[in-house]
């Protein structure tokens, strides 16, 4: 008898902590959930409000949804322009960091040669190195070529920024295709090129978009150098053109928070849609780095 | 594979892009600040050597100072409450309690959006008059703490910290991954000995993730020394420098023409960065040796 009674005491004592594990553990995932999202939907639905529905009370639901405010934001600030700047910057930037990275990484990866491990240490130092402490450098860098305010600057600049992130990405990827394949279509007499492209480039493909995801989010969400190297309207980007709603909007802000829905849109709905090649995009620098 | 001598041209060709860029803006940039760093120079005129006279300039000023810590608590915060936090959720998720995808997704979004877009969405949140911070105090009849969150000298700096540390989504993820990563037999073996899930995590998991753990930590304090625009948006260094950060500082130094000193000033960061992940490879170093 004494012996089945301790049996239920430890299993009820037991019960108990796993109750309150359990419950601490809910309380926690819900808590940094809540605090994700909550100011977010905030965000937007104070976006849909009247700056008079505002003033009056932060927590109110918008009446009527005002869309109008969307529309005020974008044609006020020029919107639509600074978005399609991002977007050749980002694009234009992507392309040429992926193309240069694979490049370097097919040879650092596939081959052996003297200072292939230098060149490795200094991308590795590299990727630490605190950029934003060469704003100086930079800036005279594109006043000497002449591009200072040109979207050619910032598309220089962010692919070569990248390239240490995405060189090891890459090089990470092709160094797990095994080398026989290589070695029998080298001996079938498909020459340097014809093995690039036709047959690395093709079977690492997941490396080339986890790379190039990762370099887009970074051109698309930069704020620091953009700041610094482009001053005119023309040549803003979205990230520069929400900062200047701070001082546009100091009444209105309704269509201030409309437009920083606006510059956030892209960046969740292609967060919803590549999941998956945006999560081991971003951290996969870390991870094999 | 060998190299053959007919490709050595095609590596070169395939090499030369990408060591262009990084010698253009990896390597001269690094050692042009070095080097200017010692020169009087205010970007027209050329430069005059002046020896140390940048460094002592500097480190004469209090914002210098003023800054270095900020960054330096900035980084401690970073390393270690956002990264210890996101630990503890990868543990709870790597138990896949219901939902935990969403979970997982939810608390990653915060990393795709940029980092001016989170500074504006938090400028509005302390907002002192419509806030939701304050509004919120109103609304649970704690009007009276209701403030000027980032106007006030006291809680300008505690308000700049906070609001990210809870975004863990981005070291979560990494852990999660490396914990995914770990043998089941080790859990097996563990639970045939009756170790419940806490003394699962505290004797199997958590020394197994000790890697992406310093990865993280290491991660977290190199942003926290990037810093800059938070800062810039939120309160511009003030009030009274309170908020200043090492980048912010480099930046009103170059605004105001005195070149030498914010290269001065960038040599000091890069040498604060040196020393950050010297000093976390000595730690995480010692701590496995015991």
């Amino acid at each position: 008898m004494s012996a089945k009674t301790a049996q239920s005491i430890v299993r009820e004592k037991k019960n108990i902590r796993d109750y309150l594990a359990s419950f601490f553990k809910w309380v926690l995932i819900i808590f940094f959930a809540v605090y994700t999202l909550f100011p977010l939907l905030w965000l937007f639905l104070t976006s849909l409000k009247t700056n008079a529905e505002y003033f009056d009370n932060p927590f109110s639901l918008p009446a009527v949804p005002q869309w109008q405010n969307y529309v005020n934001a974008f044609q006020q600030a020029n919107l639509g322009r600074m978005i399609s700047n991002s977007v050749i910057v980002a694009v234009t930037a992507t392309v040429i960091n992926v193309m240069i990275a694979s490049m370097l990484s097919y040879c650092l990866s596939r081959f052996k040669f003297k200072g292939r491990e230098i060149i490795f240490t200094f991308f590795s130092v590299g990727v630490l190195v605190p950029l934003n402490a060469l704003m100086v450098p930079y800036f005279s860098i594109f006043s000497k070529m002449g591009l200072v305010d040109s979207l050619g600057a910032l598309i220089i600049l962010y692919a070569a920024i990248g390239l240490p992130i995405s060189t090891f990405i890459i090089r990470g990827f092709m160094s797990s295709f095994p080398a026989e394949i290589e070695e029998a279509a080298y001996i079938d007499g498909s020459g340097f090129y014809g093995r690039f492209f036709k047959m690395i480039l093709p079977l690492t493909k997941t490396g080339l978009v986890t790379a190039a995801t990762f370099e887009f989010i970074t051109c698309w969400n930069e704020f620091v150098y953009a700041n610094l190297l482009t001053s005119s309207p023309v040549t803003k980007t979205i990230q520069i053109g929400i900062r200047y709603f701070t001082n546009q909007f100091t009444t209105d802000y309704v269509s201030m928070y409309a437009a920083i829905i606006i510059s956030i849109a892209p960046s969740i709905i292609g967060y919803m849609l590549f999941q998956k090649q945006v999560i081991s995009g971003l951290t996969s620098g870390a991870v094999k780095g | 594979m060998e190299v053959k001598k007919h490709d050595i041209k095609n590596i070169c060709i395939f090499i030369l892009p990408g060591l262009a860029l990084f010698t253009l803006f990896f390597i001269i940039p690094v050692g042009y600040v070095s080097i200017t760093s010692f020169f009087e120079w205010n970007g027209i005129t050329s430069p005059i050597f002046k020896g140390l006279y940048n460094y002592k300039d500097i480190f004469s000023d209090k914002v210098f100072w003023r800054s270095v810590k900020n960054n330096v608590l900035w980084a401690v915060v970073a390393g270690g409450v956002q990264v210890p936090l996101a630990m503890l959720m990868a543990l709870i998720l790597s138990k896949k309690p219901r939902g935990w995808q969403f979970f997982r997704t939810v608390y990653f979004l915060p990393q795709v959006i940029s980092g001016i877009a989170l500074a504006m969405l938090w400028a509005a949140m302390y907002n002192s008059e419509f806030g939701l911070i304050n509004g919120l105090l109103r609304a649970v009849g704690l009007g009276e703490y209701a403030t000027n969150w980032l106007g006030t000298v006291k809680t300008a700096f505690p308000c700049m910290l906070i609001y990210w540390v809870f975004y863990i989504g981005y070291y979560m993820v990494i852990m999660l991954a490396d914990i995914t990563n770990i043998d089941e037999s080790y859990y097996e073996a563990a639970q045939i000995d009756g170790a419940d899930g806490i003394r699962q995590h505290i004797h199997i998991t958590i020394p197994l993730i000790k890697g992406s753990f310093q990865t993280c930590v290491t991660l977290a304090m190199i942003f926290g020394l990037r810093t800059f625009e938070q800062v810039y948006l939120l309160t511009n260094g003030g009030p009274a420098n309170r908020t200043s950060v090492l980048v912010l500082y480099l930046y009103n130094q170059m605004k105001t023409n005195n070149y030498g000193g914010a290269n001065a000033s960038s040599v000091m960061l890069i040498l604060t960065g040196a020393c950050v992940i010297l000093m976390i490879r000595g730690i995480f170093a010692k701590l496995n040796k015991e």
